[in-house]
């Protein structure tokens, strides 16, 4: 058993825990937002949307809990690999500049800990103005239910939090476009041929997301839906 | 190509010792023949600076050929300087114009101390090899070279790693200071070979160990390493690395 508690606090065990968690949250990612897409078909869609999730009960609770974890582990590493860093390099160069190709030190993965902490904050938030939020009732098929597609309709006309809500799903697809490249690397999946296949995967992932989360603002806000 | 002399800016770390505070430290050359290579116009201005009675440049160097790995410096930002597959001994004058400003200064990681100048001790190194880079086999009289077959593409994967010089510059690049690359190519060199397979388990737990214990930072995958390397080791062997270190794992 120390055998694998020394392996979760090796270099490779680090890395291997930001990369399975990073990916869970990808999962997450992925679900929220075809959560979110419901709101284009309307109140019905996506109020019964969110009240059957709510029905999972003790599911549901057990996947948030999940998440928690995942996310904990996730901001823990994330941050003591930036110190360790910090603490690896304590006089830095005059001059430093990359190689280029095939580095894959793009402006997204030098900003992880700054997209990290900003999309941190923005969860804060983010669960704040909707997931404590105090819903509405509305009635659908006779039955009493949460009017999500109210809040969010109320929420993004806001100017502040549309804007801020949009750059930080710019500052999503970015931590994405390095994040689920790195997570593959990380879990050793990666072969010289799958690299940059992979590598490309990432970056079209990390856009469509970002995209798909900035739609439902925009068109709310621009009144287009 | 010009045989035309061309003037350099150099912008070197001159520090005394261990513990003495450096600094950047002008020089002015006005006589740099492009086919030197990045040492000789080194020599060139030692020789100049003792003739004027001061202390000479310390710089790590040997076989100046490639493969020996010591020539580690940091030139224009970049480790062993702008060219592909390159080491600091390889580059010549010609991949720098009449005129230019370099940038020299040493490795910098908390692992690798300066010694003097640009010279760092890279140690640490050793010790992550001695952790288990090595095959421990009584050799009795020379096997036949045929007796035990290896398909020719796994020989070639194994020789590709073993290629690694430990000159450093993967660290010296990385902007985590990370030994992964380094300690990834040691260990998938015997990955792929079956003199490698006893000791395959101890070997890796123990080799990731002791580059955490050297103090040098975490991977983040930049791949800054690859880009870097003049072996051109790609960061398979630091995923390859990660994979025997979790087949470790498991008996
Ligand atoms: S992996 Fe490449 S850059 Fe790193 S020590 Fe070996 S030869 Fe040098
Ligand atoms: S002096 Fe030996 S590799 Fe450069």
């Amino acid at each position: 058993m120390s055998k694998f508690k020394a392996a979760l606090q090796s270099q490779v065990g680090r890395k291997l825990i930001t990369g399975i968690t990073g990916l869970g949250l990808v999962l997450f990612i992925i679900v929220h937002l075809l959560g979110n897409l419901s709101y284009f078909g309307g109140p019905e869609a996506i109020n019964t949307y969110s009240h059957t999730l709510h029905e999972l009960g003790g599911l549901l609770w057990a996947a948030r809990l999940g998440l928690l974890v995942f996310f904990l582990f996730h901001i823990y590493l994330g941050i003591s690999i930036w110190l360790e860093k910090r603490r690896a390099r304590p006089v830095g160069y005059e001059s430093y500049n990359s190689r280029g190709v095939p580095s894959r030190q793009s402006w997204s993965a030098r900003s992880m800990i700054i997209t990290g902490v900003i999309l941190l904050v923005f969860v804060v938030f983010h669960l704040n103005t909707f997931a404590f939020h105090d819903f509405q009732t509305t009635v659908i098929n006779g039955v009493e239910m949460h009017d999500v597609h109210a809040r969010l309709t109320e929420v993004f006309q806001h100017e502040v939090y549309t804007i801020s809500y949009v750059l930080t799903m710019v500052l999503l697809g970015m931590h994405l476009r390095h994040g689920v490249w790195s997570s593959f690397q990380s879990l050793g999946w990666m072969s010289r041929n799958s690299n940059p296949v992979v590598y490309s995967i990432a970056y079209i992932l990390g856009l469509i997301i970002a995209v798909g989360f900035i739609g439902l603002p925009v068109s709310i806000y621009f009144g287009l839906v | 190509m010009s045989d035309q002399q061309m003037t350099i800016h150099l912008k070197v770390w001159r520090q005394k010792g261990p513990n003495s505070k450096g600094e950047l430290v002008d020089y002015t050359m006005d006589d740099v023949n492009p086919h030197m290579s990045f040492l000789e116009m080194f020599d060139w201005l030692n020789e100049k600076l003792m003739k004027q009675g001061e202390e000479p440049i310390e710089f790590d160097h040997d076989c100046r050929e490639g493969i020996c790995g010591s020539c580690n410096m940091m030139i224009n930002g970049q480790a062993h300087g702008p060219q592909k597959a390159t080491a600091a001994c390889q580059l010549h004058m010609r991949q720098f114009s009449d005129g230019d400003t370099i940038y020299v200064e040493p490795w910098r990681a908390k692992a690798f101390p300066i010694i003097k100048d640009l010279v760092v001790d890279r140690s640490a190194f050793d010790r992550i090899v001695e952790a288990g880079g090595y095959v421990s086999v009584n050799t009795g009289g020379a096997v036949d070279a045929n007796a035990q077959l290896i398909p020719k593409k796994e020989a070639d994967i194994a020789f590709d790693y073993a290629t690694c010089i430990g000159c450093g510059a993967c660290v010296a690049a990385c902007p985590n200071s990370s030994a992964s690359l380094f300690t990834g190519a040691k260990i998938a060199q015997f990955a792929h070979l079956p003199q490698g397979e006893p000791e395959r388990k101890e070997r890796a737990r123990a080799m990731v160990d002791q580059m955490k214990e050297e103090g040098f930072g975490d991977c983040s995958n930049f791949a800054e390493c690859e880009a870097v390397c003049p072996k051109e080791i790609s960061i398979t062997a630091i995923a390859e690395m990660r994979r025997e270190y979790v087949k470790s794992l498991f008996d």
